[in-house]
């Protein structure tokens, strides 16, 4: 069946797994936009990997809907999909350029397609040498690249990477994030997961994190940062005892100087206050937190709220 | 493209997949060669037998302790009849010897006798002979008190060892299949069809496993519906299975001509009612869907298991399994239109056996459409019944409500 929702490439309504007695995932939404790349962020066991294995149709939700490019069962969409499972797999006994059209045939590619543009790929991410290497001579690293080359062969519109920079070097890491922006100029909406912020906020243009098998946060990386206030570290030309009385409450010193939450009505406020008094200004630095922190605060309030 | 030729495609590039890897590799030299293996173990074992034939050969005699007149008598009638006995090994030469003092002690002795094989020893008169033999019944004893009722019958007629009458024996080739025939080529069908699906099918048993080793199933499950996954490594097996046979049936064919005429006429003798071609085509489809079967359970109840170990003790009772399925259908070939023979040809997996016997002894050819119906119904609901069981057990979810089914 077809849903008509051009915008969205994915839209994931109320999903909830159980194992047993517990709620893995306990009654998810998502919507991601065409063209958009989208991070699931989550701590270990959060329920991201269920989260994208439902989103695939390889496990089915127990409650809850989802439309996959316009379709409501996922696997009839399966051919525009592309997909790199967070445990690795391909067929040791193959050779790389074998396993990358092997992967395309599975999403309707024609071999002789798959074996040609495995090889340009091959060579692209700097592979050449390896294209008739058996998958068992590969290291680690380069099988795990074979594999992610063979998840966007037959040029999906959404792919779905499951904890894609695990296992990779500094190296790979780049080239991957290369290959993922590669994928979004060409068009294709791009959704993976991942506990390491620092990729999320270089790449993604939404993300929602989950904990606990719910969502608690879904926005920009903009949006993520907005949750907490920023910070400024204030260092005075004349430092002199009572100077903490001016500083918001909570300041506290730090190298050589003070760092305090600013207030929502911002600091010239406090500048004004600080230079009257004569302390004067010989540092001032204002600090927006990063996505880490964000999440560290989001993930701090779940464990909380679970608890309790 | 329309989602039945997407199955079709994504079940045939998993077929391939396994084809190839599974042709490609040195051990499928070892597979393809396995039945010489069978063949050594059964000429040596033949040897071994020949061998321990040749050793009592010539050993083995029969003993007839009478006079010279009785003797004569004796062997004109061992002339007569002994042609008309058949017996494998054939019976021992009869020597006859003059008694010397006490005939009962000479038979005793004789057949003691540890340098010969002596089975039966007659002495005393022809009239009343006296027969002991070794073992508890004795064929042998039996024949020898013929011979000596033929010889008093021939004295008291006045007759001479010249026969009375001249033969005439004329082979005649029967219109129709007859009763024999029939049951011989039911008998062939059950047991080839079953020789050959022990060999083959069971090797789908650990065809999972690969995909879960290497958790490339994840890749599987996420492109391709585990149904096609199924239906592909069975595809995939049976193009094995094909390959194999036909190298084997080339190399029979070849063997076939090397044959002495005595194999030939042999084979003549089985006559299935349907007529060969038919009856070859019967039997592949039988063959088909025995092996996809069988193959598909045990496919089934291979992917379950997690480790090799729980593979390897698998193999029990799926041979017993493929025994009893065995039994069943042969169990039916000895009795066409019972009870046990509709039970065997109805229950689906000793269906195709059942049915292929069936074949040889009954010329209708609509039993034949349904069963093959029927048996692919049941090819389909043992690969869904086996997806479902997968995708319970090891992926750990409830699965589409038969949607596959519904969608095809």
């Amino acid at each position: 069946m077809r849903v008509q929702d051009d915008h969205l490439a994915l839209r994931a309504t109320g999903l909830v797994k159980r194992f047993g007695d517990r709620r893995v995932v306990d009654g998810i939404d998502l919507a991601v936009p065409t063209g958009a790349v989208y991070g699931v962020l989550g701590p270990n066991g959060a329920g991201k990997t269920t989260t994208l294995r439902m989103l695939l149709g390889i496990i089915e939700p127990d409650e809850g809907t989802r439309t996959l490019l316009g379709h409501a069962l996922p696997r009839d969409a399966s051919d525009r999909v592309g997909y790199l499972p967070e445990e690795r797999g391909l067929y040791p006994g193959m050779k790389a350029r074998e396993a990358i059209a092997f992967m395309g045939a599975l999403r309707g590619l024609d071999w002789s397609t798959g074996r040609k543009r495995a090889a340009t790929m091959l060579e692209q991410a700097g592979l050449g040498h390896a294209v008739d290497s058996k998958i068992r001579k590969l290291s680690k690293g380069m099988a795990q690249f074979v594999q992610l080359l063979g998840s966007v062969v037959h040029q999906p519109d959404f792919l779905v990477l499951d904890e894609p920079f695990s296992g990779l070097d500094p190296v790979n890491q780049e080239r991957l994030e290369a290959l993922i922006r590669g994928e979004r100029d060409r068009g294709a909406t791009i959704l993976f997961s991942t506990h390491v912020m620092a990729h999320a906020e270089r790449l993604c243009d939404r993300l929602c994190v989950i904990a606990h098998g719910k969502r608690r946060f879904e926005g920009t990386v903009d949006d993520a940062r907005a949750l907490l206030p920023m910070k400024a570290h204030y260092v005075p030309h004349h430092p002199a005892p009572g100077i903490a009385g001016l500083l918001p409450a909570g300041a506290q010193e730090d190298r050589g100087g003070w760092r305090f939450t600013l207030p929502p009505e911002g600091i010239e406020g406090i500048l004004v206050r600080l230079i009257d008094a004569g302390y004067g200004i010989s540092g001032l630095s204002i600090e927006r937190p990063g996505l880490h922190d964000a999440f560290v605060r989001i993930v701090g309030e779940a464990a909380r709220e679970q608890a309790a | 493209m329309s989602s039945t030729r997407k199955l079709i495609r994504q079940t045939l590039t998993i077929a391939r997949r396994d084809f190839i890897a599974t042709v490609m590799t040195p051990m499928f030299l070892l597979f393809l060669l396995a039945p010489l293996l069978f063949a050594g173990f059964g000429a040596m074992g033949s040897l071994g037998a020949m061998t321990v034939g040749q050793g009592t050969e010539g050993k083995e005699k029969l003993y007839a302790i009478v006079s010279v007149e009785d003797a004569a008598r004796l062997r004109a009638a061992d002339t007569l009849i002994r042609p008309a006995i058949s017996r494998e090994r054939g019976l021992p030469p009869l020597v006859t010897i003059a008694p010397a003092g006490d005939p009962a002690a000479q038979a005793r002795a004789l057949l003691s006798d540890p340098d010969i094989d002596v089975p039966a020893v007659l002495y005393g008169p022809l009239d009343r002979p006296q027969l002991i033999h070794a073992n508890p019944v004795s064929t042998t004893a039996r024949y020898m008190a013929a011979l000596a009722e033929q010889a008093v019958r021939d004295r008291r007629a006045g007759l001479g060892a010249a026969p009375l009458s001249q033969p005439t024996f004329t082979r005649v080739e029967r219109d129709s299949t007859s009763l024999g025939g029939k049951s011989a080529a039911a008998t062939f069908a059950v047991v080839s069809l079953f020789v050959v699906t022990l060999m083959l099918a069971g090797q789908a048993v650990g065809t999972m496993a690969e995909e879960r080793s290497n958790k490339v199933i994840e890749v599987l499950a996420a492109a391709v519906p585990l149904e096609s996954v199924f239906l592909g490594k069975l595809i995939g097996m049976f193009g094995v299975a094909v390959l194999f046979l036909a190298f084997w049936v080339a190399v029979g064919i070849n063997i076939t001509a090397l044959l002495p005429p005595d194999f030939a006429t042999a084979m003549s003798g089985i006559a299935p009612a349907l007529g060969f071609p038919a009856f070859a085509l019967l039997y592949i489809l039988y063959f088909t869907l025995a092996y996809m079967l069988l193959g598909s359970v045990f496919l089934t109840v291979g992917a379950q298991a997690t480790t090799p170990r729980e593979i390897q003790m698998l193999s029990l009772p799926i041979t017993i399994f493929q025994m009893a399925m065995f039994g069943f259908a042969l169990a039916a070939v000895g009795r066409p239109g019972s009870w046990v023979a509709t039970a065997a040809e109805l229950f689906p997996f000793s269906s195709p056996f059942a049915m292929a016997g069936h074949a040889a002894t009954s010329a209708d050819i609509w039993p034949h459409i349904a069963a093959l119906a029927w048996q692919l119904l049941w090819v389909a609901i043992t690969i869904s019944v086996g997806a479902r069981l997968f995708r319970r057990g090891v992926l750990q979810s409830a699965g589409p409500k038969w949607r596959w089914f519904k969608r095809g």
